[in-house]
């Protein structure tokens, strides 16, 4: 398809406009504290080592890259077996099975809230790293995905690894993945990004400051002193484009990927 | 060749973790919403349906359905007619309209907390954008989020301005997917453009309005992290929403069996709304064949 360059100025301004709290969230995160109020400008790396050091947002940067980095990688594998089983085998109780995938989708996650508090509690995993990622491994949502979209790759491919001996296991290393590389590379940015994002499971399943989210590190930081005169918005704009800047970033370098993975979940 | 139990193998992770965190859970909600729970104590008694009555006795519950029906009736349609209006002004595909689909895009997938903190600065009182471009025109200043006849509307505005890219995206796929000689026809005939969009455009994406208009409520029920970090509910519970109650309930007053009364409420409503979803995913599909 033919694109016309015709990047308006008007169109700028309109993004620049629609993206300005961002846009100038970054902007403050960069101005010392004084000139935030005076409104000179007066830049400093100040903000960020604070944040850094004295605010433990190293330490939630690590924690959200462990969490989401493994929820993304065990949850992809996972939808990735079970897709694999429910679009090439046809086996007694594979259907029901499939059911029961699929109407996760339609679950609200509330529901498993308290619930899922307890059974961790109980197993003694509140607070720690696999408190965090166990709940967020299943992923009905991938795994129906995947599926569909392996239905569509040629059988033959699979028969003729068969035939050279090949066990079911590495046909789907060897030929499916390989094939379902494009779909798998959208959800598995779907689902981190989405896990990064995650909110209010962290917030139940931790209360030890060494393993907050960033998510759950920035909402505390906010509000040490909510109120009008005494949040140090510099230094809290500061923790924000931590928390943003990554998918920020990976957003820029994968967007039509990503935006792919999204419609491709929501219009068939 | 494959044996027999090789699927079952194959299944079985994702089947374990979606029994233990999804079945189960919705299994034991229902078991703890008829008893009486603290987190603390050893026994966990029976008290029938009394959870549920607590619940509709009490103010608090029918001031959060309010305030979360509130919230899904205004920002829903405000979203969808947005979206539908764009999507469609940003259909072709030129480096104009690439670069504000990405622009708009953007908040859908940028994390709600710290949308939630930036906007929370945007609406403050003394130093915010809001109350700073008001001040260049000349107007007083408004408390936006301490003033509870104001603060549900600002959390409306920020969602709209959050998911409004999700939806334009998912408009421009269904736009897309609706043959061009339709547009062509109206353009030959002469169609004044808002008469294209209300006569073609508008009736030919139905089946994407229902979908979206599914999710978003469903999405509108289940707000949360705006309303935790910017408001918590107040003022004087002014955008106090469902499952910032549930989270009250269950984690700060640790009544853990009218947190599960209130989650199985919850869960009940949201089913019967993917259930209309699924049918009318089904009517897309025979919409387009």
């Amino acid at each position: 398809m033919k694109l016309e360059w015709t990047l308006s100025p008007m169109a700028l301004l309109a993004a620049l406009i629609f993206l300005s709290p961002v846009l100038y969230s970054i902007w403050m995160s960069f101005l010392t504290v004084d000139a935030y109020y005076t409104g000179q400008l007066d830049f400093t790396l100040d903000n960020y080592a604070r944040a850094i050091g004295q605010y433990n947002f190293a330490r939630y940067l690590l924690n959200s890259v462990i969490v989401s980095g493994v929820v993304t990688l065990v949850g992809l594998t996972v939808a990735i077996l079970a897709a694999f089983a429910f679009a090439r085998f046809d086996f007694r109780g594979g259907n029901l099975m499939f059911g029961a995938v699929v109407a996760t989708l339609m679950i609200p996650s509330h529901i498993t809230l308290i619930p899922n508090y307890l059974t961790l509690a109980k197993a003694g995993l509140l607070d720690s790293y696999a408190g965090l990622i166990l709940p967020a491994i299943s992923n009905g949502f991938a795994a129906f995905f995947l599926r569909q979209y392996i239905r569509g790759i040629p059988k033959a491919l699979d028969e003729a690894a068969y035939m050279d001996g090949a066990t079911p296991l590495q046909v789907l290393w060897r030929v499916i993945v390989p094939v379902a590389r494009p779909a798998i590379f959208s959800m598995g940015l779907y689902i981190f990004i989405s896990e990064w994002n995650n909110y209010i499971w962290p917030l139940v399943a931790v209360g030890k400051d060494d393993l907050y989210t960033l998510q759950v590190g920035l909402a505390r930081l906010y509000r040490v002193n909510p109120g009008e005169d005494v949040v140090d918005w510099p230094l809290v704009m500061a923790a924000s484009t931590i928390t943003i800047l990554p998918v920020l970033l990976g957003f820029l370098i994968v967007e039509r990927h990503l935006v792919r993975g999204i419609t491709m979940g929501a219009v068939k | 060749m494959p044996r027999k139990l090789t699927p079952y193998l194959f299944a079985l992770p994702l089947l374990a973790f979606i029994g233990v965190f999804t079945y189960w859970p919705i299994a034991e909600s229902l078991n703890l919403s008829v008893r009486s729970w603290d987190f603390m104590s050893p026994t966990k008694p029976y008290v029938g349906l009394d959870n549920y009555r607590l619940l509709f006795d009490s103010r608090e519950f029918w001031n959060a359905l309010r305030v979360t029906t509130i919230f899904a009736v205004v920002s829903v349609p405000l979203r969808l007619v947005l979206a539908i209006a764009i999507a469609s002004y940003l259909l072709k595909e030129t480096v104009l309209s690439r670069f504000m689909r990405g622009a708009l895009f953007l908040p859908s997938v940028t994390s709600t907390v710290a949308i939630a903190v930036v906007f929370s600065w945007v609406f403050s009182t003394d130093y915010g954008m809001a109350n700073g471009l008001l001040n260049l025109l000349g107007l007083p200043k408004v408390a936006w989020l301490q003033n509870p006849q104001v603060a549900l509307w600002v959390l409306i505005m920020v969602n709209t301005w959050k998911q409004l890219g999700y939806d334009i995206i998912i408009y421009i796929a269904g736009l897309q997917a609706i043959a061009p000689e339709l547009y062509d026809a109206a353009d030959v005939d002469g169609g004044r453009k808002f008469h294209v969009f209300r006569r073609v455009t508008v009736p030919l994406v139905m089946p994407t309005t229902y979908f979206l208009l599914v999710i978003s409520v469903i999405e509108a029920f289940q707000v949360f992290t705006i309303v935790d970090v910017m408001t918590e509910g107040g003022p004087a519970g002014a955008t106090d929403m469902i499952v910032n109650m549930l989270y009250r309930v269950g984690f700060t007053l640790f009544d853990i069996g009218v947190g599960s009364a209130l989650a199985v409420l919850l869960f009940v409503f949201l089913i019967a709304l993917a259930v209309i979803k699924s049918r009318v995913v089904g009517r897309r599909v025979h919409y387009e064949a």
